[in-house]
């Protein structure tokens, strides 16, 4: 019947899944960069990844700050009179902080070839850089009111994306490094598959749930949003490079790993943007 | 209808609070819109935004029609998300009257609490504004704040010519909201969500305070409106 729908903006627009995107990959990296002392395979990439982290942080910083409607007020989330640690943006801005100056310093140790506290850094940055996807994740679920985001496992498949985009980028700066190459091909394998159950499950509860979980489900997996969220997202994202991983055991292909991680970049931004918006479709008709 | 609020002192200062609340009566709205009027005089609210507004549904077919109208604004929760998902504790609530203001001067406009709010109650204000410099921040409902610390009740309230918007004290046993309260059956909006929001609705088309399966279908009307919408915000 006839009604008149008061027309609502969404609260984040794609700027936020951009941001989501780098951060994803620059903590990835700064896995890496942190893997490569426990595991000598990824030594090569030890350098290349932290350098990455860090250049991936301004430009994410950028977008963040650019993104709020007051940017030069951005400060005002480091003043001690004005956190509010209710609030996962503060726990953020602290954690960003914090990982922008430990990677700094970590850069600094890699230059200088100071071994003694290289490896210290390395695992001080990682532990923040997986305080940074845990954060979006929860950024996202504390929002009770909005379906897929109210999940619990946010957090959870931000990291396996996380892990996912920092392994494909990782993959690609190998090039051809295959001994690199095979350990970077288990990563991608194991977190993008876990991306996908992660994915199984919150689609499954939401398409179970009331009217406004079944209408997001349907935004999700229909017309434009689902051919970005289901089309690039699941299907060339997650279930495509898989299969190309699967297919290249024991004998390494470069190629196909290329290929396969050049898809899970592509699906994970596609994803984090179905995840960002969709979401958000439902209540502007509230 | 008197000027002034039935606000009674003698729960100030007490064990409880004095605790605001408004209350709706659908059964009285006859959706002439002056509430919203009111709101955009007295906050010079600009184009596109409002801190009260008033959605209506056409229900039955002819000759049974009706129009089912449902105001609405900020619901001043009792454990409002838009407070905790401040990062500066920009928002934040009156411990008297139990108000949920916002504090312009420190928002930093990241709209967390726009998406913490299941009620969309609140709205960035343009960068552009003609009489005042607030520009660029979150804006919301303030239950008039400046109106009922002087005794008022708030612009809507005033100027509601079918009474069908009551404003009062629900802590105080002899104010008009907690009658009314207590006399008929009341909704709140989303429930489930555990806000403890503070206005309540006598008479409200469940139809519109749920989410309904309507999305499923294509809207039959306000097509040219709702062209004109997206042209006009370039959606």
């Amino acid at each position: 019947m006839g009604e008149y729908v008061w027309f609502h903006d969404v609260s984040w627009h794609s700027a936020y899944a951009i941001y989501f995107f780098v951060v994803g990959i620059l903590a990835g990296l700064s896995f890496l960069s942190y893997g490569s002392w426990i595991t000598p395979a990824l030594r090569p990439l030890r350098e290349k990844a932290a350098y990455i982290s860090v250049v991936l942080l301004g430009v994410g910083g950028a977008l963040l700050v650019a993104d709020l409607s007051q940017p030069l007020r951005f400060l005002n989330t480091l003043n001690p009179m004005y956190m509010h640690f209710t609030s996962p943006l503060a726990w953020g801005a602290l954690n960003i902080a914090a990982f922008g100056i430990c990677s700094v310093l970590y850069i600094w140790t890699l230059f200088k070839k100071e071994e003694k506290y290289g490896k210290w850094l390395a695992t001080l940055t990682a532990l923040l850089a997986l305080g940074l996807p845990i954060y979006t994740g929860y950024d996202l679920s504390v929002h009770q009111s909005r379906p897929v985001w109210n999940t619990p496992v946010m957090p959870v498949l931000f990291v396996a994306l996380a892990v996912a985009s920092g392994s494909a980028a990782g993959s690609l700066l190998a090039g051809s490094n295959m001994v690199a190459q095979k350990v970077l091909r288990e990563y991608m394998l194991w977190s993008t598959a876990a991306v996908g159950v992660v994915l199984i499950g919150v689609m499954g509860t939401t398409n179970y749930g009331g009217a406004a979980e079944e209408l997001t489900f349907a935004i999700l997996t229909t017309g434009t949003m689902g051919l970005i969220f289901v089309g690039f997202g699941i299907l060339g994202g997650i279930a495509l490079p898989v299969g190309l991983l699967l297919t290249s055991t024991g004998q390494q292909h470069r190629g196909i790993l290329m290929i396969a991680a050049a898809l899970i970049l592509l699906g994970s931004a596609a994803l984090r943007y179905g995840i960002l918006m969709a979401p958000q479709q439902m209540q502007t008709l509230f | 209808m008197s000027e002034t609020s039935n606000v009674s002192s003698q729960a100030a200062g007490q064990s409880h609070k004095r605790r605001f609340a408004m209350v709706v009566d659908i059964r009285r709205c006859i959706g002439c819109m002056a509430c919203q009027v009111a709101c955009k005089a007295e906050y010079d609210t600009p184009l596109g935004v409002n801190r009260t507004w008033v959605p209506y549904k056409v229900t039955g077919k002819y000759p049974t029609v009706s129009r089912k109208f449902l105001p609405r604004l900020c619901n001043h929760c009792e454990d409002p998300p838009c407070v905790r998902n401040c990062p500066v504790g920009a928002t934040f609530v009156v411990e008297d009257g139990g108000f949920v203001l916002q504090r312009y001067e420190r928002c930093i406009g990241c709209r967390s609490c726009m998406a913490a709010c299941p009620y969309n109650a609140r709205f960035m204000l343009p960068s552009h504004r003609t009489y005042t410099p607030i520009t660029n921040v979150v804006d919301k409902c303030t239950f008039c704040f400046h109106r009922v610390t002087q005794n008022l009740v708030p612009a809507c309230v005033q100027t509601c010519i079918g009474r069908s918007r009551v404003f009062g004290d629900i802590n105080d046993p002899n104010s008009e909201v907690s009658y009314l309260i207590a006399t008929n059956p009341t909704q709140v909006l989303r429930p489930e969500q555990g806000t403890k929001p503070h206005v309540f609705y006598i008479g409200a088309d469940r139809n519109q305070t749920e989410f309904g399966r309507d999305g499923y279908k294509p809207v039959e009307v306000m097509e040219q409106e709702r062209a004109a919408f997206k042209l006009h915000f370039k959606l």
